[in-house]
This record gives C-alpha cells, sequence and structure tokens, in this order.
C-alpha cells in the first residue's frame, strides 16, 4: 500500500514534469529570431484569446490563427482559448503577467470581456478586436464582418431564386449583435417581397444538432417549406439532417453562412440542396494577427498615424461559378 | 507508516508546493511578480467562495450540482437589481451593496429550497440539485432574454478589478498593485469556515451528520436541519460568488455565467482531500485544491501549451488525489 501511494505521489510530480517538457519543447522550435525583433534585442510577444472551438466557425478561428501567427515567426505568439467569459479574462490576465506587447481579442462575449480590456488597453497593451466587438471603443482596431451585409445579401439571393414569391423558415443563431444584425437585415429584405411568407422562425443555437431538432419540429408544423434560411453552415448541417429524416429534402433548398469546406464544395458540385453560401471567413483572425504584427513593428505610435480603428470585411455570396475561390481543402472549416 | 500519512495527509499541499518551486526555476521572476501571484488568488475566487460552501456540504454527506446554474441567476439578479437601484436615484455604492444583499438572500433561498427537498423530501442529493442546475439556469435565461445582462453602473466594475494597495509594490506604469477585493473576501470566507467547522459546536454536528446520520439522531442532533443549513450556507455564499462574477464582468452572461463551477468546486474540494463519502473534510484542502487549479491555468498559458491539454491535466489531478484518498480510507 505505502508503495502504491509513493507511485501516486511520483505520477503527480510526473504531472508537473510534464507542463514544464512542454515548454521546452516550444522554446526550442520558436528561437529562431527574425529580423523585425524589437530594438532591446527582445522579442515581441503577443497573446491571441478566442473561444473554445464549439463549432465549426470557432474551430476555424483556431485553425487561422495558428495559421496566421506562424507566418511571423519572429514574434512569441501565445495563444489560447476560453471555455467562457470568466475562463477568458483570467486568461488574459495571465497573458498580462507574461508581459505580452499586444493582444488580439476575439471575445466569448461583449459585455462581460469590456472592463478587463479597458484595464489591458489603460496598461499599454496594444488591443487588435475580431468578430465580437466591446461594448466601449477600448480597442486600437476593430475588425469584423459585415454581418448586416451577411443577411441582406443572403436574402436578396434567396427571393430571386424563389421568384419573389414562397414559404420559408428561418433558424437564428445564438441571441447577440451578430445574430440580431443579420436576421434583421435579412428579414427587412424579406419584407420588401410581398409574395415570400416566413411560416416559421426560430433558434439553433449554430449548433448543428440543435438546429435538426429545430428543423424537424418545423416540418412537422408546417407541410410546405420552400427553402430555409440557416444563417450558419453548421446549422446547415442540421438542418439537411432534419429534412433527410423527415423525408423532405426534394424541392426544397438550404442557405447557410460561413463558407464551410464542406457546403462550399456542395455548392461547387451543384447539389440541388446548397444552391449557394454566403461567406463569414473565421479567416478574418488572422488578418487580426496581421493588424497586432504590423503595429508592433512600425511602432504604436507610428501605426497610430495610417491604422484605421474600424475595418468592415465584406461578405460575398458563393455560387458555382465563383465556389472555387472560397475552397480551402486543407482549412479545418 | 509515518511517511504514508504525510502524503496522504498533505498530498495536494505537496503537490502544490512542488509545482510552486517548478514554477519558480524555470520561471523565475516572471512567475514570482506580485501581480501573477495576486493573480493565482483572485481569478478563482468566486469558484473558491463556493467550494467553501460545497465542503461543508460534502462533510455533511450531501452534494450541491446546481452552484453554476445559481450563480448565473442570482448573478442576474445582481445586475439588474444594480441597474434599477441605481436608475432610481440611489446612490451607485449603496446600490451595489442593496444589490449584494439581494443576491446573497436569493441565493440562501434557492439553498434553503434544494435543502429542503433533500432533507424532508428524502430525495438523493444529486437528483434534488440536477433538477436545480436545469431550473436555476433556466430562470437566468428568462432574466437576460437568453443574452446577457450589462451593468449601467460603472462602479460596479472598479469594485471587479479593485482591492486594497499592496505596500511597497509598483506595477509597469508606477501605480500601486491592488489586492482585488474578490480575493480578500475569499480568504475571509475560508478562514470564517474553517473556524466555524473545527471550533464551534455547529462544526462538529455537519462532521457527525456525515459521518453517521444514524448515530448523530441518537446523539440528539436534529440531522435536518444541519442538512438544511449546509446548503442554504452553500446558497448564499453562491449569492456572494455571483456578486464578485457580475463586478469582474460588468454583466452578467446568462447562458454562460457560472458554467462548470459545480465541476471545478467539486474538483476542488475533494483534491483538498474531503471524502465524498462525507464525514471527513477540512477547508484549507478545498483552498488548496482551488489554488491548484488556478496554478495549473496559469502554468497553460505560461508554458505556452495548447489549451486543448488543460481538461487532461486537471483529470489527472483529481484523479490522483482521489486514489491516495481512497487508499487512506483502506487503510482505516
Amino acid at each position: 500500500m505505502n508503495r502504491f501511494r509513493s507511485l501516486l505521489g511520483i505520477a503527480l510530480g510526473i504531472a508537473g514534469v510534464v507542463l514544464v517538457g512542454c515548454q521546452a519543447g516550444t522554446d526550442a522550435g520558436g528561437a529562431t529570431a527574425g529580423g523585425g525583433a524589437p530594438k532591446t534585442g527582445k522579442k515581441f510577444k503577443v497573446g491571441i484569446s478566442i473561444p473554445a472551438a464549439d463549432h465549426g466557425w470557432t474551430a476555424g478561428v483556431k485553425y487561422w490563427a495558428d495559421f496566421a501567427s506562424k507566418q511571423n515567426p519572429d514574434i512569441d505568439w501565445i495563444i489560447q482559448d476560453a471555455k467562457e467569459s470568466g475562463d477568458q479574462i483570467s486568461g488574459l490576465e495571465n497573458l498580462q503577467t507574461q508581459g505580452v506587447d499586444a493582444m488580439v481579442i476575439l471575445a466569448y462575449e461583449s459585455g462581460p470581456l469590456t472592463p478587463i480590456a479597458k484595464k489591458l488597453h489603460d496598461a499599454g497593451i496594444v488591443i487588435v478586436n475580431v468578430d465580437r466587438g466591446f461594448t466601449e471603443p477600448v480597442a486600437d482596431v476593430f475588425i469584423e464582418g459585415d454581418n448586416k451585409a451577411f443577411g441582406r445579401k443572403s436574402a436578396e439571393y434567396m427571393a430571386k431564386k424563389l421568384n419573389g414569391k414562397g414559404k420559408i423558415a428561418i433558424i437564428e443563431g445564438v441571441s447577440c449583435t451578430v445574430n440580431t444584425d443579420r436576421v434583421e437585415a435579412a428579414k427587412a429584405v424579406f419584407k420588401a417581397y410581398p409574395g415570400i411568407q416566413i411560416v416559421a422562425d426560430d433558434k439553433g443555437e449554430w449548433n448543428r444538432e440543435k438546429a435538426e431538432k429545430t428543423m424537424a419540429n418545423m416540418l412537422v408544423a408546417n407541410p410546405q417549406i420552400d427553402a430555409v434560411w440557416a444563417s450558419d453552415d453548421d446549422m446547415a448541417l442540421g438542418v439537411e439532417t432534419a429534412l433527410k429524416a423527415a423525408g423532405r429534402n426534394k424541392n426544397i433548398w438550404i442557405l447557410g453562412g460561413g463558407g464551410m469546406k464542406d457546403i462550399v464544395k456542395r455548392v461547387m458540385d451543384k447539389d440541388p440542396l446548397f444552391p449557394a453560401d454566403i461567406t463569414y471567413p473565421p479567416s478574418m483572425i488572422g488578418f487580426g494577427v496581421q493588424a497586432a504584427a504590423g503595429i508592433l513593428h512600425a511602432g504604436k505610435d507610428n501605426a497610430k498615424k495610417y491604422m484605421p480603428r474600424h475595418v468592415m470585411i465584406d461578405i460575398e455570396l458563393i455560387t458555382p461559378e465563383n465556389a472555387k475561390d472560397f475552397y480551402f481543402p486543407d482549412s479545418i472549416y | 507508516m509515518k511517511k504514508a500519512n504525510l502524503l496522504t495527509e498533505y498530498g495536494a499541499l505537496i503537490a502544490l508546493a512542488l509545482l510552486f518551486v517548478i514554477n519558480v526555476a524555470t520561471r523565475g521572476g516572471n512567475f514570482l511578480q506580485i501581480e501573477n501571484l495576486r493573480n493565482l488568488v483572485s481569478q478563482d475566487a468566486a469558484v473558491g467562495v463556493i467550494a467553501v460552501g460545497m465542503t461543508l456540504v460534502i462533510i455533511a454527506g450531501g452534494i450541491d450540482l446546481s452552484v453554476g446554474s445559481m450563480t448565473a441567476m442570482c448573478g442576474a439578479v445582481v445586475i439588474l437589481l444594480v441597474n434599477k437601484l441605481a436608475s432610481s436615484g440611489m446612490g451607485a455604492n449603496v446600490a451595489i451593496l442593496l444589490a449584494a444583499v439581494g443576491a446573497i438572500a436569493i441565493g440562501a433561498i434557492a439553498g434553503l429550497l434544494n435543502g429542503f427537498v433533500v432533507a424532508y423530501g428524502r430525495v438523493a442529493a444529486f437528483v434534488v440539485t440536477l433538477g436545480g442546475l436545469a431550473g436555476f439556469r433556466s430562470i437566468a435565461l428568462v432574466l437576460g432574454k437568453g443574452g446577457e445582462i450589462r451593468s449601467q453602473v460603472s462602479p460596479l466594475q472598479d469594485f471587479g478589478f479593485g482591492g486594497l494597495a499592496i505596500p511597497f509594490v509598483k506595477d509597469a506604469a508606477g501605480g500601486p498593485v491592488l489586492f482585488y477585493w474578490s480575493a480578500i473576501i475569499f480568504i475571509g470566507i475560508a478562514l470564517l469556515a474553517g473556524f466555524g467547522l473545527n471550533r464551534t459546536r455547529f462544526g462538529r454536528y455537519i462532521v457527525a451528520v456525515g459521518a453517521n446520520p444514524r448515530a448523530a439522531e441518537y446523539s440528539a442532533i436534529n440531522i435536518q436541519t444541519v442538512r438544511l443549513a449546509v446548503y442554504t450556507i452553500l446558497g448564499a455564499l453562491v449569492g456572494l460568488a455571483s456578486v464578485l462574477v457580475g463586478a469582474r464582468m460588468n454583466s452578467i452572461g446568462t447562458g454562460s455565467a457560472g458554467l462548470y463551477y459545480e465541476l471545478d468546486a467539486i474538483a476542488a474540494v475533494v483534491i483538498g482531500g474531503t471524502s465524498l463519502r462525507g464525514g471527513k473534510g477540512r477547508i484549507w484542502g478545498t483552498v488548496v485544491g482551488v489554488l491548484l487549479l488556478t496554478l495549473i491555468s496559469n502554468m497553460i498559458t505560461a508554458y505556452h501549451i495548447d489549451t486543448n491539454w488543460q481538461g487532461l491535466v486537471r483529470g489527472i489531478v483529481i484523479l490522483v488525489a482521489v486514489l491516495i484518498q481512497r487508499g487512506k480510507k483502506e487503510d482505516e
């Protein structure tokens, strides 16, 4: 028994050593100093803080954050993902004590992350905010996708393809500004077409399984639906599952959003269920990474003279004609 | 035999000390800077306050899975109350204080409800509080209409990142380094609970009820009252924790606030050496458990480890802690 306990003690020690071992590995890998190092001879350090990958789009964010930071090996990048807002705040505090020069933040939620972002900004850390904004202007650069254009362009495509006439279902995401902007812009377009009837409107939480359940319920309640405005590609896949399960996958089509490679491929292959998709590239985090690197290289004061405070990324319609320009088979999204 | 007891008794503390030494050896000044040490104590202060209450419940032979959802519910109440009171012309600090009292009261009522069904309804605590886990979250979501509730009262935020200046220490910009209120409250609650558990009659009752309810009943202890009391205390502490969370974020995301707090709190209690079978436990162990879990998160950032590994490391630590405990039981 004594021996068993000693072994456990050793195991506990090993857990610690393993942690340190991992560090040794990363240090050795990143030791090549680049040309744009700061004058003191020390490498710049930048933290990237993103929500944990709970659906395809956020997994894409992680992929592109990794990818973009690897293109800037002269900077010491620390990527961390958070399972909820409190976790993200603690992570940001830890990054601060690590002495980071800049942070690229995709907030788990806008309100909860604003106080800490303000505190970090006041401490002189460059803040690049991507996608989900803060409630106060505390970011040096704010990069977001044009969610109103997302709603408008997708709804215009849907209305035209239906020739201004038909019954549609709307599946919404998690309640936040991103979802509100998309849905309201889309509904404003549909309103202009009196022949288009929204027969169902409910939440799918940007989640495949939830969207599947929501769609299944909608199908029971509505004998005829001509098209589904699903507003996200994870949800579009859930909708497809529900349609197939109900044997209703004919004479109906789905418009998702985000540019997931699986959906883009289906558009490219002219799948009748997916005639088009709309972009909302998770690679925008990469642009944030470049912005942070650029600001540090130029020096904060110099960069301020020309860096925009707010960047809005355009949203594009993906059709079979242009799908190959949006198809990235190596990306995980 | 003595040597083995050292490990079973102080395993968590030894592990914490070991990790501390490893950090000092490999990170040196970066790890030892006052801000970092301060963060270690304050970052999980809310979970810590809850874990202290959870220790009492577990020693009394119960468990509470509803604390995370309860945090969201009480947090929603804090923010709504603070906004309401401040907009009615009340001073910000008074409004915050009253809202905090309100949240603690709501938490205590929710805890009382849990305790009542457990003690008098004779339903397993696991099941009762599983109901709470679903129910309290739902109330929070209703209050926040599924989204986040933001405070319109900025002094709340000042409380979240406010505290007592640590003497003789300056930050990079030359300002004082604050020891956050959240950490002070966590330490205060832990000391209070430790005193209550070890030095009062009520503390001895909690242990007695957890160790052997029948024997406790025969020695004229009202076991129902004791059970009711520990759940109520835990509920009130959850209310207090929700104030810390709400202040830190100046808002409450009703879908995400307090998520997995029940698991973090139970993990800290178990790592600290409190037996899930009840009747035996210690507050200081739980505090060590909370600090150990916070230190692991801290190290994940410091050593550039992919955060996806964090769960595995935590899992190993929890398992090892439980295995050591099991060894102890077999000896007895």
